[in-house]
């Protein structure tokens, strides 16, 4: 069974269509990307299948683990294992890092009847993921992405997605902003979590994220629908002649 | 209702008469209680028409008849704060009771007016009504005229009180009723202290508490002073703070709101000497049909003095809220700082919140900023722990405890800012149980 089935998904904002009737499937252990020139609807994809909502559906289903994800609220989807990275994670002043991290994973451990970790239990478990992601552990006693770079921020979503051990992760726009070194570090975490069970969905503007994970699948959407899919290769294709010769292939589909 | 606020009859009616007024004492009282009797029947209750009123209506308080409760005889044992073990003052309807009370060990003193005598009575003397005039306004005056004791908490000059003196203003009884308690705080020069204020009274019963507190604090001394408002669900509480800050002081005071119907603080700070630096916090957090209204002045009467404001409410229901930040800078107050920042957030759609800073700066060397930000939860934030597991009324009182926060990391003494965090935490899950 696929854990991600997308088929004929259409959505927008305040009577605009975004989507115009996407179609992806994402089986165990693929890693897909979703490229795409500004205003394709990246970005709106990622968050309706999160459960944002001020996109509203208005067609087609969405099945996670064969289960229907569009009746799920945000928080039973993410307890059901969908993750998002978010492209600008919020500040949350007043909220340490640790505390909410707790809380999450004790939310979803106790959606799944599994009992809630205990304060020590759960501070190895930090060390550990921490590790993973060449992270301080003062990182823990900061409000949750206050006053974080845009690096430390990325690195705090794949930290969570590491403790949360989702079944399908999201990554939208993990790229953006970060340097060279940011980006090889986050990059190692995402990579540390590719495995069998897992699928991944790697939403980005630039091939450059691409080099250092590498996806199964590349998928270009425009104008709310993938237009064309391919493996890696169709991503450099894209960095070498930009997206304006898709323009007629779509057409005559 | 707005003439009967100023109808003689009715003005007559709430004044303390015949044998349950309190001892006449020495003549100066006499003289001052006479002069507030006047200044009431003159002023009568605040209506909406005054400016300084304009946001809160207390045409519930004509509209009971309270009677006037002297008597310390009757204790109700559930309204006491568990566990504190620290010197406990306690006063049941203005009366300061002994044998309710646990003594603060010497050096610091406590005094009553009805038993003071020599250079005790002339400290009464000196403080009381120095700061809080009945020409303020007429529930000053209302409280001067009709108060059944005065307590004095002072502390000498050059100590350092360790633990937080507790003052337990206790409303008790069974039928509208009102008390005016009435505190004098003297903090001797070098000296430091925390003393924490809890008013309770019973849910249900329409009551008044008309409470009025003047504090001095002597040069190159530290107080702290917090307010836990936990009155009864249909009460009005009218709390009058003064405090009068000598030079190089350091002063601040939390307001921590959660009781009563009508609610009134006034906080007037004067800076009355170089170097010295106010902080006034405030947290309310208002459900139903309370009315939470945080009324602060600060006078910088004097230059290189700073002040700061932070006040924050959390508005469920139909609640209403508001904060008005009154900053004087008198001529030559050079070097002033002072900062103001109201933020509160609106729990429901009916809920609502004025703010309003009044600036007047007479001095040109001066820093005066205000903010003031209102609205509801955060829906990126919300979304943003939703989508990490947590259910909707988690994420909601998670957020609205960080919104509290940080007027709770403010306070200074370690043990109280835990206990004020757990009262905290236990008040916003009622909000949250109750309405949202």
């Amino acid at each position: 069974m696929p854990i991600l089935e997308i088929k004929d998904l259409k959505a927008g904002i305040a009577g605009r269509e975004i989507l115009r009737g996407v179609n992806l499937t994402i089986a165990p252990g693929e890693v897909h990307a979703i490229m795409g020139p500004n205003g394709s609807g990246k970005s709106t994809l990622a968050q309706v299948l999160a459960g944002r909502d001020t996109y509203v559906v208005t067609g087609g289903e969405v099945r996670l683990n064969g289960r229907d994800l569009l009746e799920l609220s945000p928080e039973e989807r993410a307890c059901e294992g969908l993750f998002l990275a978010f492209q600008y994670p919020v500040e949350i002043p007043g909220v340490s890092t640790s505390y909410f991290l707790k809380a999450a994973l004790n939310a979803v451990r106790k959606y799944h009847g599994e009992p809630e970790l205990d304060a020590m239990d759960f501070l190895k478990l930090m060390k550990q993921k921490m590790k993973l992601l060449d992270m301080d552990a003062s990182f823990l006693s900061r409000a949750v992405n206050e006053g974080f770079s845009g690096g430390e921020k990325k690195r705090n979503e794949i930290l969570q997605m590491a403790v949360l051990d989702p079944k399908l992760a999201i990554l939208d726009e993990t790229d953006s902003g970060l340097d060279i070194d940011a980006l090889r570090i986050v990059a190692g975490g995402v990579n540390s979590l590719r495995g069998p069970d897992r699928g991944i969905l790697l939403v980005t503007h630039y091939q450059r994220l691409l080099n250092y994970i590498v996806p199964d699948y590349v998928h270009v959407l425009r104008d709310g629908q993938i237009i064309k899919s391919g493996d890696k290769n169709l991503a450099l294709e894209l960095e070498a002649r930009g997206y304006g010769w898709l323009e007629e292939p779509a057409a005559a589909h | 209702m707005t003439q009967l606020m100023s109808n003689t009859s009715y003005l007559q009616g709430l004044l303390a008469t015949g044998p349950n007024s309190s001892t006449p004492g020495p003549d100066w009282l006499q003289a001052r209680r006479e002069e507030a009797r006047q200044q009431w029947l003159r002023a009568g209750l605040p209506t909406n028409t005054d400016e300084q009123w304009r946001f809160t209506d207390l045409s519930l308080l004509a509209e009971t008849s309270f009677s006037i409760r002297h008597s310390a005889a009757a204790m109700a044992a559930d309204g006491r704060p568990a566990g504190s073990d620290g010197a406990e003052l306690v006063l049941i309807n203005g009366k300061f009771s002994v044998q309710a009370s646990r003594l603060p060990p010497a050096p610091v003193r406590v005094a009553c007016l009805d038993q003071a005598s020599g250079a005790e009575l002339a400290t009464f003397e000196n403080l009381l009504g120095a700061q809080a005039r009945p020409a303020h306004h007429g529930l000053i005056a209302l409280n001067t005229a009709n108060f059944s004791d005065v307590v004095l908490v002072e502390v000498p000059g050059g100590v350092a009180v360790e633990q937080p003196l507790n003052l337990v203003v206790h409303s008790v009884g069974a039928e509208p009723f009102a008390s005016y308690p009435r505190i004098l705080l003297k903090v001797g020069d070098n000296s430091s202290v925390t003393v924490v204020f809890s008013f309770t009274g019973p849910d249900n019963l329409t009551y008044l508490t008309n409470s009025v507190l003047e504090t001095y604090v002597g040069a190159g001394s530290r107080v702290e002073l917090v307010k836990i408002q936990r009155e009864g669900t249909s009460s009005l509480h009218i709390g009058s703070d003064y405090a009068h800050l000598d030079k190089d002081v350091r002063f601040q005071s939390l307001s921590l709101n959660q009781g009563g119907l009508l609610v009134r603080n006034n906080v007037t700070v004067t800076l009355a000497g170089p170097g010295s630096e106010a902080t006034l916090n405030g947290l309310s957090m208002t459900a139903g049909r309370q009315h939470v209204d945080n009324h602060t002045m600060l006078d910088h009467a004097r230059d290189h003095c700073a002040s700061h404001e932070l006040y924050k409410s959390l508005l469920a229901g139909r609640s209403s809220g508001t904060f008005t930040g009154k900053i004087l800078v008198r001529p030559g107050s050079q070097k002033t700082d002072a900062k103001q920042t109201s933020k509160s957030v609106l729990l429901s759609g009916q809920a609502s919140m004025n703010s309003q800073p009044q600036l007047e700066i007479y001095a040109d060397d001066v820093k005066c900023t205000h903010g003031s930000t209102n609205g509801p939860l955060d829906e990126e934030q919300l979304f943003y722990l939703r989508a990490r597991g947590l259910a909707y009324n988690q994420a909601r009182a998670m957020l609205t405890v960080a919104f509290a926060a940080d007027v709770l990391a403010r306070v200074w003494q370690p043990a109280l800012r835990g206990t004020l965090e757990d009262l905290v935490v236990a008040e916003l899950h009622r909000l949250e149980r109750e309405e949202f």
